[in-house]
């Protein structure tokens, strides 16, 4: 338990090499672990939001809703791994879309480790003091992607060189992804309308 | 069922009270408003409400003929520009006529005005003229008898066949007379008493953006010279402050500074500490009707640093602070009394405010409210620096509008100067000032670190010791155990 949770996860997100192949091949990672991170990673938005100090928080406490920090962080994350599991597919990429899946939900570690402490520390900051709140938030995403990219080489068994390219495939994958679904739902809706105009349209008729 | 007859009954008699009691607010056609920190206007009791409009024919004189200028004098002499007519209306402090002037005796000859477009009066109670379309500027004494003309200016940086045609007017206690004329891009142009031209102050930038100078890169010298001038735009109106600073007014729809603020010597030192920039409104329709950012046509100084500027676009009226905080906008067009069809200058008679109408040809009077009078008082105490009494006017100003920023900034200025950081940091908080509340916790969090250091020293040192007893106990207990098992013991 202490080794999935606790252990594991920290010992990946400084050995990052080490860590995924340990994940992909002696199977140390858990899907519902890197669930968890993703949920706490959701956590870590609202608090972050709701609670920063006055001095960071930019966010206009009227336009808080956490159900869209909900589906703001849910679904770009589905998004990418399914996107990035088709590019792969096609790629001759290793890993299953569980593995990609696990491989981004632990790179998100950090930004869960760091921006939920500077979440409490930023309410006893000046505004000078202000920078390193920025900093610290700053490298925490550095570090999510490093470790995305690390995830993604190890997973895949790619070269560098081919995972900068599978993401950048995926990121237009996932713009696609994006287009086809907006495509869909506006096709949709109109099929909704017309058929609920034939509907109005019969029953005033008669 | 008792208790039903007696809630209705009282809710019959409430009702019935109601219709007795006239509305607390006076009903106006314009909604006042400010914009808050997140860029929202946010409504506001009306400052001030339409009292009476003042016509030609209500002061027995004749209509106006677009008029175009008035100017009220410290003492509440009001002069009004009268361009059609090419008359000045000179009323008393009672809004009653005094006299006219139409001519005047110019080298023993009648002369007249010939569609003149501004009016100043100096300290001296001197009347400056600026005739338009006679190119020159005509200084008068109160009684209407000439005392000098400043006319075709004379400077090697003025262009030959320079035609000079004046349209506004200001003048500084030094009797320097700053004239906007039409055509010059310069800047403001500036006379001595001697009717010499001395030079220009406040010359707009222009600064081409990247894509002009991209695409006038490409194109040829044929479409160059098709193409538009980069000119700086005209100045349209001008005031002055009692410290001799020039506010000056510019219609620069691009600009975010169409006010300014001018030193003796030109450069714009206009405050803009505010949330937004200084430009009337900053969140308007791009197309269509009502589109398009504020036209400032005509500027006032109100004093206690205040300013009050009139957008011709929208017929507004825009007062800002000394630090560039709009304290609230109203006014519109149409029809009834208190909205504008063609504004053209704006005036302060003592506590009220004026607003000359050239389309409807009539003098607006505004009253201000309650709330108007305290927003004034509390912001020229502050200007003043009499904060303490600025912050019980703020508190009133509170109570009739909580989502006053301004106020809970003012407030939380005074608290801070009274070293009242844990409550200033709360004014702040909702007046969200970000900078004003660094300030404020910078001070806080020093005083509960140095009253609270010795409890903190305590508390740690405990742990520290707790923890080496706790070590020193283990250690000892496990080599207890050691021995025990070697069966030493």
């Amino acid at each position: 338990m202490k080794q999935d949770f606790l252990k594991f996860p920290l010992h990946l997100i400084v050995r990052p090499f080490d860590g995924f192949w340990d994940m992909k091949y002696e199977s140390k990672g858990k899907l519902k672990v890197a669930l968890l991170i993703v949920l706490a990673l959701i956590l870590t938005t609202i608090l972050q939001k709701q609670f920063a100090g006055f001095l960071v928080n930019m966010v206009d406490p009227r336009s808080l809703n956490s159900l869209d920090d909900l589906e703001f962080t849910i679904l770009p994350f589905l998004l990418f791994c399914i996107a990035n599991w088709s590019i792969t597919t096609l790629m001759e990429g290793e890993g299953k879309f569980k593995e990609i899946v696990m491989a981004a939900g632990y790179a998100l570690l950090p930004i869960v480790l760091i921006n939920l402490p500077m979440t409490f520390i930023s309410r006893f900051m000046t505004q000078e003091e202000t920078a390193f709140y920025y900093l610290l938030n700053s490298i925490s995403s550095i570090w999510f992607l490093v470790l995305l990219f690390v995830g993604i080489m190890t997973v895949h068994q790619y070269t560098p060189a081919k995972t900068v390219l599978t993401m950048v495939l995926t990121v237009v994958a996932m713009g696609f992804v994006v287009f086809i679904a907006t495509l869909a739902f506006s096709l949709g809706s109109q099929l909704y309308w017309f058929i609920y105009d034939v509907y109005r349209e019969i029953i005033f008729r008669t | 069922m008792q208790l039903k007859r007696v809630l209705l009954l009282v809710a019959i008699i409430s009702l019935v009270a109601s219709i007795g009691i006239p509305a607390a607010s006076a009903a106006t056609p314009y909604e006042a408003y400010t914009y808050d920190y997140y860029g929202d206007s946010s409504p506001l009791p009306a400052p001030y409400v339409p009292d009476t409009a003042i016509t030609g024919a209500s002061l027995g004189v004749g209509d106006f003929k677009e008029p175009s200028d008035m100017y009220v004098t410290p003492n509440n002499t009001t002069y009004i520009l009268d361009s059609g007519n090419a008359r000045i209306i000179v009323l008393d402090a009672d809004m009653h006529v005094n006299h006219i002037i139409k001519t005047f005796t110019n080298n023993g000859k009648e002369d007249g005005f010939a569609a003149p477009q501004g009016l100043f009066v100096s300290d001296k109670n001197e009347l400056y003229v600026a005739d338009t379309d006679n190119g020159r500027v005509v200084v008068l004494s109160e009684k209407g008898d000439l005392i000098r003309i400043i006319a075709n200016p004379k400077s090697d940086i003025l262009p030959a066949g320079f035609k000079f045609v004046p349209l506004k007017v200001t003048v500084d206690s030094a009797d320097r007379v700053f004239v906007i004329a039409r055509g010059v891009f310069e800047g403001i142009m500036q006379f001595d008493d001697k009717n010499n031209f001395m030079g220009y102050v406040g010359t707009i930038n222009v600064s081409p953006t990247v894509w002009d100078r991209l695409w006038k890169s490409l194109s040829t010298k044929a479409q160059k010279a098709q193409m538009q001038l980069f000119i700086p735009t005209e100045f349209s109106n001008v005031d002055i402050d009692s410290k001799g600073f020039v506010y000056a007014t510019a219609v620069d729809i691009t600009s975010s500074t169409p006010i300014k603020r001018l030193n003796p010597s030109g450069d714009d030192v206009l405050k803009r500490l505010g949330y937004w920039d200084v430009k009337g409104d900053i969140r308007f329709r791009m197309f269509g009707n009502n589109s398009g950012p504020s036209k400032f046509t005509d500027i006032k100084v109100l004093g206690g640093g205040m300013y009050v500027a009139l957008d011709s676009n929208r017929a507004r009226l825009f007062t800002y602070n000394d630090e560039g905080d709009l304290l609230y906008a109203f006014g519109g067009r149409g029809n009834q009394l208190g909205v504008f069809n063609t504004p053209v200058a704006v005036e302060k008679i003592g506590d009220k405010l004026a607003v000359l109408d050239s389309g409807k040809k009539n003098i607006v009077i505004f009253r201000p409210t309650k709330f108007g009078t305290l927003v004034g008082q509390a912001t020229t105490e502050h200007y003043n620096g009499n904060d303490d009494v600025a912050v019980t006017i703020w508190s009133d100003v509170l109570r009739l509008n909580t989502n006053y920023e301004i106020a809970y900034l003012g407030i939380g200025k005074s608290l801070l100067m009274q070293k009242n950081n844990e409550k200033a940091m709360e004014y702040f908080k909702l007046g969200m000032s970000r900078k004003n509340f660094s300030v404020a916790y910078k001070r806080y969090r020093r005083e509960v670190l140095k009253e609270q250091f010795g409890t903190f020293m305590t508390v740690v040192l405990a742990l520290i010791i707790a923890f080496i007893a706790y070590r020193v106990a283990r250690l000892v207990i496990r080599r207890r155990a050691v021995k025990h098992e070697a069966g030493l013991s």
